[in-house]
């Protein structure tokens, strides 16, 4: 990544007239943070009120009392935590195949050179231009019954790891990097002997750590907020994640409880985001929008 | 020099052509293995099915009869048809002039901050983060008619109160509104990225040669960032042709369908009535809808790509 530039010169930006732009954009960015954070704070001072208190009209955001025992009732009522233990199981899940199936096919498509691997990239090529609603019913039935097998993947993680393990974009991208690893370095292993697979885990992988992170965290994001797929695979309620359990469950609930759950379960994206932000802005300049 | 190299390259596949190495060739397919049999199963082999499935009457239970263009003419005989198109036209020419130039004035903005801009970008993102079904129960209650803080926002500069997810007019806007604010963040990060890779010197020569900061604006900043719009507005018209998850969760396609749209259409078909067949002619026409978009932007981005690599 490039120094930041700007479009004011250094001097321009310190001149009489610079300051006041830059005061004028700083109020300007503060204005739109917090239109941009009001959601956050709004869910977070409701789930605090009575169930009489948020439907009183008025701005008062704040309670008049704070009813912390709100967050706790959710909390055990609701079973927040078998919620997110599921959450967690689907997206690690998704994240540990998606990166495994996608590294170890870039490393042959980057490296061995099957056969054919143009005709296979143009393939995985034309699959990230077709969006996954358009054969979002055959996968299902393909879930409810996988051919040749005959099972069925309905109420198993298992009907959610598979599918997000085959994704065409990570294997696009992980073979542009591992491209740009120098030959020297493959051709030392092979010297010693090394085969493929030890090559691919001893020198791919470990070189390859800052590009995994960024895709595993975008893929932790991604799949973390994953709604249908897991709505028509987990029909099985105690299965079932957040994104897909909280928002039936609470629908007998007063709207305090609500906002209260609704809190919580923005926590961990939210603790994920200010702790990971690094590669998070790495991962969006990438790949489609790389310049 | 290109040139050069990409002979060296065909050179050398025409000598793999010449003499395969089999034992080479099973490792290399045992590493694609996985990810092979994944797309084959989960993404190839439901694509061809979902044409299939487009002209047959489908049952799950197996014993599906192939009926022609019997789900064709169903969909294209059916009002909800064109409802549903016209809204998601709607929907995106609203989220256009609602939300797509933000991101750009925003992200100039922070770019002048320097390093101090940082914070924003990221609170900017922070709703992106956040699961469609948790934020739509907060925004349920930012738009709630009695108490709702957008209304009780209102009451203060006297406009009366709104049934903004009832009334016809504004349900749409309403939407949109989350749909943005649930999205620019990751848009400004991509213009920001975009920003900080034009080279400083051509600011300073502009200045040199008299250009205000307007002019370089216009002149320097648009049409270098001119590609990166393009894109990220079939991103946007990509993106929002699917919206699904707000008219299902907070209207259930009403008022009167003025917030049906083809996917919610397509869930309801296939898994509220069962009717796969039908519901797979309207993926079909979502698909040939999308592809248009999609194909320009994946030929876009890759060749982008391969330019800058």
């Amino acid at each position: 990544m490039s120094l930041s530039s700007s479009v004011m010169s250094k001097v321009e930006s310190r001149s009489r007239r610079g300051r006041v732009i830059r005061g004028i954009i700083t109020v300007g960015l503060i204005l739109l943070s917090i239109v941009m954070l009001f959601p956050f704070v709004f869910t977070f001072t409701a789930g605090l009120k009575t169930s009489a208190e948020i439907y009183k009209p008025g701005l008062n955001i704040l309670p008049a009392t704070a009813h912390w025992e709100n967050y706790q009732q959710v909390w055990t009522r609701l079973n927040m935590l078998r919620m997110f233990i599921n959450s967690f199981m689907v997206t690690l899940g998704g994240v540990f195949f998606q990166l495994l199936f996608s590294s170890l096919a870039a490393f042959s498509l980057s490296r061995l050179k099957p056969v054919g691997h143009t005709i296979i990239m143009t393939l995985l090529l034309v699959t990230l231009a077709i969006p996954g609603i358009a054969y979002i019913i055959p996968l299902y039935t393909t879930l409810v019954r996988l051919p040749v097998l005959n099972i069925s993947l309905l109420n198993s993680y298992w009907g959610l790891w598979l599918p997000y393990s085959a994704n065409a974009f990570n294997i696009l991208i992980l073979k542009n990097f591992f491209d740009q690893i120098p030959r020297d370095i493959y051709d030392a292993a092979a010297v010693d002997g090394a085969s493929p697979l030890r090559t691919f885990f001893t020198i791919t992988l470990p070189l390859s750590r800052s590009i995994l992170l960024i895709l595993g965290v975008l893929s932790f994001i991604a799949l973390w907020k994953d709604y249908l797929l897991p709505l028509l695979v987990l029909r099985d309620a105690d299965l079932q994640p957040v994104t897909v359990r909280l928002f039936t469950l609470v629908r007998d609930f007063p709207r305090n409880l609500q906002m209260a759950a609704a809190f919580i379960a923005m926590l961990p994206p939210l603790l994920a985001a200010v702790s990971l932000q690094r590669f998070i802005k790495g991962g969006l300049t990438m790949g489609g929008t790389k310049g | 020099m290109k040139i050069a190299l990409s002979r060296r390259t065909t050179l050398k596949q025409r000598q793999a052509r010449r003499r395969i190495n089999w034992r080479a060739q099973i490792t290399a397919f045992l590493f694609l293995l996985p990810a092979l049999l994944a797309l084959t199963t989960f993404t190839w082999y439901p694509m061809v099915k979902a044409v299939g499935y487009s002209f047959q009457k489908v049952k799950l239970a197996g014993g599906s009869t192939w009926v022609g263009l019997d789900n064709y003419r169903r969909m294209l005989g059916n009002p909800l048809f064109y409802t549903a198109w016209s809204n998601v036209l709607e929907f995106t020419i609203l989220s256009i002039v609602l939300g797509f130039v933000i991101p750009i004035i925003v992200a100039l903005m922070i770019n002048e901050l320097r390093r101090m801009g940082g914070i924003f970008g990221l609170i900017a993102y922070l709703p992106t983060l956040i699961p469609v079904t948790i934020a739509l129960l907060v925004w349920r209650q930012l738009y709630a008619p009695e108490g709702g803080f957008i209304n009780s926002l209102l009451a203060q500069v006297g406009i009366p109160a709104q049934l903004w997810l009832q009334n016809p007019l504004l349900v749409k806007p309403a939407m949109i509104v989350i749909m943005t604010w649930a999205g620019i963040g990751g848009t400004i990060l991509i213009y920001l990225a975009a920003l900080k890779e034009i080279p400083q010197e051509l600011y300073e020569a502009a200045q040199l040669d008299g250009f205000s900061v307007w002019q370089r604006i216009q002149y320097i900043v648009l049409p270098l960032l001119a590609s990166r719009i393009a894109m990220l507005l079939i991103l946007q018209i990509i993106f929002v042709s699917q919206v699904f998850a707000e008219p299902q969760l907070l209207t259930q396609g009403g008022p009167a369908n003025h917030t049906i749209t083809p996917v919610l259409e397509i869930y309801r078909t296939a898994f509220d009535r069962g009717d796969y067949g039908l519901a797979s002619a309207w993926s079909v026409s979502l698909l040939l809808v999308l592809a248009v978009f999609s194909i320009t932007y994946v030929r876009l981005s890759f060749r982008k790509d391969e330019a800058s690599s």
